[in-house]
């Protein structure tokens, strides 16, 4: 860590330290987000039981509303998504207090009752993770946003460190030494979707923007973020509850008012204070063309049925706001134009693990020279980070398929075999021979990769889950291709040094 | 956002990206084991800025001024990825394959265009 003289240098250095510290997180991230894209195609995959049906939204609504009515009469609010061509179920949650505990039920559209269907998180745990790391929410958020500024900086400063970013933009020297291959490898992964990395994570940092910059809203308002949301055309105001039960029309009711009103069913229906005469049924609409994130709303009584509010049109910063977070999630997306959008987060993940992978290859000692010990740390949480994550993703989606259905705590227990899965995968990588590490860590991934459409096939086999399985078996073989392209290069190594050594002894 | 308005851009920089790749020495020299001459350079440079071009004026034309340049952003990592894969791997195939992807986008002009 020598001091670094002249500005092209400190940002070097800058861009290397800031790089390593936040890497094995940001890897994480990258690599969980990017899944996110298909958030609701892996939620599909993990609900292997839910099929499409025509349903009627307000049939649908009244009954939802029956069982949230037994379920939780007194609760502060309920929450229905209705069924629609992503989700097929209709979810509800219910809480008593702002700060939970939530409940939450998967419906069948038809009946009210709770769906047979596995207990999982399916893509939601993925997509959660992402941005708080199955931390409490609040530490995870802060976790990652600080990870997140840090990588702002890496990006910044790697932009100013690569001197020839226009003449080397299409250089991959693969067959020169191992430094040059895998510098080119971070710098062509990092410079081709740089607009997507500075674009993803400073809109990152928007989605997080009230948590971490509240100040302008706590001056403003004074607290009252109610009335903020309110005026800046996000929420409809409020209504308190008058303390005096009401009689509520049927949710249906509302849901067939909503659709005359705006043309289509919403895909959320939110109860406030159900019970009260005051209980306000707010419903939620699916976003319009565009690249903003705002879903139109209009609020009813829930007792006459009568309009009691829309959102307004939202200001300029509200707007813009909804457009950073609309083009971090890119739900406007359709399937073509969000493939690129995954080879974009997938290329992010591969800058973070190239970058990570150079740093050990450019303080790797020459000759028979010892190895470090922060030398020796960053390989193996790079090996358990790289090799791991992958394993345990994979895991992940074994887990959902070769569990008991009714095994209790299921949805639990598929996580913890997440996490397993990782921490085993990465004791493997770090316990084997040095020159096997590196092979095995991308071969275990791999082959359980592979694994996943096998066992579909046996323990679900329908056709219409084939895309998913081979994407799965896509990345198995891009793993495994990984491992042998790392085991050969070790072997070439070792080949050059015995050839050198002889020379010598000659 | 159809597909034939994504490949219309991405075959679109896909060629530009190629010639502005060819302007360059080294690739120049991978590809046709020769050093790039001096004249032809600046008409590699304008048919390459010239094909980025049009890959943006495609985007917008199918998808608007909100998704199009999403789109084109998307196209231009797209197909560089593909330009870098090929002169690493397949040198020889870049020229045919630049030179190509100019029928082939004239081909999708027809199906992306809206209306």
């Amino acid at each position: 860590m020598s001091r670094p003289k002249g500005f092209r240098q400190s940002m070097a250095w800058l861009h290397t330290w800031s790089g390593l510290v936040v890497g094995w997180v940001l890897f994480a991230v990258f690599v969980t987000g990017t899944a996110s894209y298909y958030r609701s195609e892996i939620s599909r995959w993990m609900r292997p039981e839910l099929t499409d049906s025509a349903f009627d939204p307000a049939a649908t609504a009244t009954h939802a509303g029956a069982f949230l009515q037994t379920t939780m009469p007194n609760a502060m609010a309920w929450s229905i998504r209705l069924p629609s061509t992503k989700d097929p179920e209709v979810e509800v949650y219910w809480w008593r207090n702002p700060g939970g505990p939530y409940h939450h039920a998967l419906l069948d559209p038809a009946t009210g009752e709770p769906a047979k269907v596995r207990d999982t998180q399916g893509g939601d745990f993925l997509y959660r993770f992402h941005f708080e790391l199955n931390l409490p929410p609040i530490w995870g958020r802060w976790i990652v946003s600080a990870c997140a500024m840090i990588l702002l900086i890496a990006l910044i400063s790697g932009i100013v460190t690569h001197r020839r970013i226009f003449v080397d933009f299409f250089t991959f020297r693969r067959d020169r030494s191992a430094q040059r291959g895998w510098l080119d490898a971070h710098n062509v992964a990092g410079v081709l979707a740089l607009p997507f990395h500075l674009m993803i994570v400073y809109t990152g940092l928007v989605t997080l923007s009230s948590m971490l910059m509240p100040w302008a809203e706590m001056t403003a308002y004074r607290g009252e973020l109610l009335r903020y949301y309110a005026e800046a055309g996000i929420t409809i105001p409020g209504r308190p509850p008058a303390g005096r039960p009401g009689e509520a029309l049927p949710l249906g009711e509302i849901v067939t008012r909503a659709i005359a009103a705006q043309g289509q069913t919403p895909e959320l229906v939110v109860v406030s204070n159900p019970g009260d005469a005051a209980a306000t049924v707010n419903t939620y609409f699916e976003e319009p063309p565009g690249l903003a994130h705002l879903h139109p709303q209009i609020a009813y009584d829930a007792s006459t049925g009568a309009e009691i509010g829309r959102v307004g049109e939202a200001g300029p910063a509200t707007r813009t706001g909804a457009v950073m977070v609309g083009i971090h999630e890119a739900h406007f997306a359709a399937a073509p134009l969000r493939l690129l959008f995954f080879l974009c987060g997938f290329l992010g993940a591969a800058t973070v693990a190239s970058g990570l992978v150079l740093w050990t290859v450019a303080r790797t000692p020459k000759g028979a020279d010892p190895e470090g010990v922060g030398l020796r740390l960053v390989r193996l949480l790079n090996l358990g980070t790289i090799g791991g994550l992958p394993a345990g993703l994979a895991a992940y989606f074994l887990a959902n398929r070769l569990l008991p259905v009714d095994l209790p705590g299921r949805a639990d227990w598929e996580v913890r075999t997440f996490f397993i899965a990782w921490v085993a995968a990465a004791l493997a990588a770090a316990l084997s021979r040095r020159n096997r590490a590196w092979p095995l860590a991308l071969a275990i991934p791999g082959i359980a990769f592979l694994a996943i459409p096998v066992v579909d096939a046996v323990t679900v086999g329908e056709a219409r889950f084939l895309g998913f399985d081979a994407a799965m078996a896509l990345l198995g073989g891009l793993l495994l291709v990984g491992a042998r392209l790392a085991s050969r290069r070790r072997q070439v190594q070792q080949r050059a040094e015995t050839i050198l050594h002889r020379t010598a002894q000659a | 956002m159809t597909v034939p308005a994504l490949a219309l851009s991405l075959l679109l920089a896909f060629s530009g990206f190629s010639a502005l790749a060819l302007s360059l020495e080294r690739h120049h020299r991978a590809v046709f084991r020769s050093p790039v001459p001096r004249s032809r350079r600046g008409g590699l440079r304008a048919v390459g800025s010239a094909g980025l071009a049009l890959s943006f004026a495609a985007a917008v034309a199918c998808a608007g001024w909100s998704f199009g340049p999403v789109q084109w952003v998307g196209s231009l990592t797209g197909s560089a990825l593909a330009v870098v894969g090929l002169i690493a791997y397949r040198p020889t195939w870049l020229r045919t394959a630049a030179l190509a992807a100019l029928p082939l986008a004239a081909l999708t002009l027809p199906l992306a265009l809206p209306g």
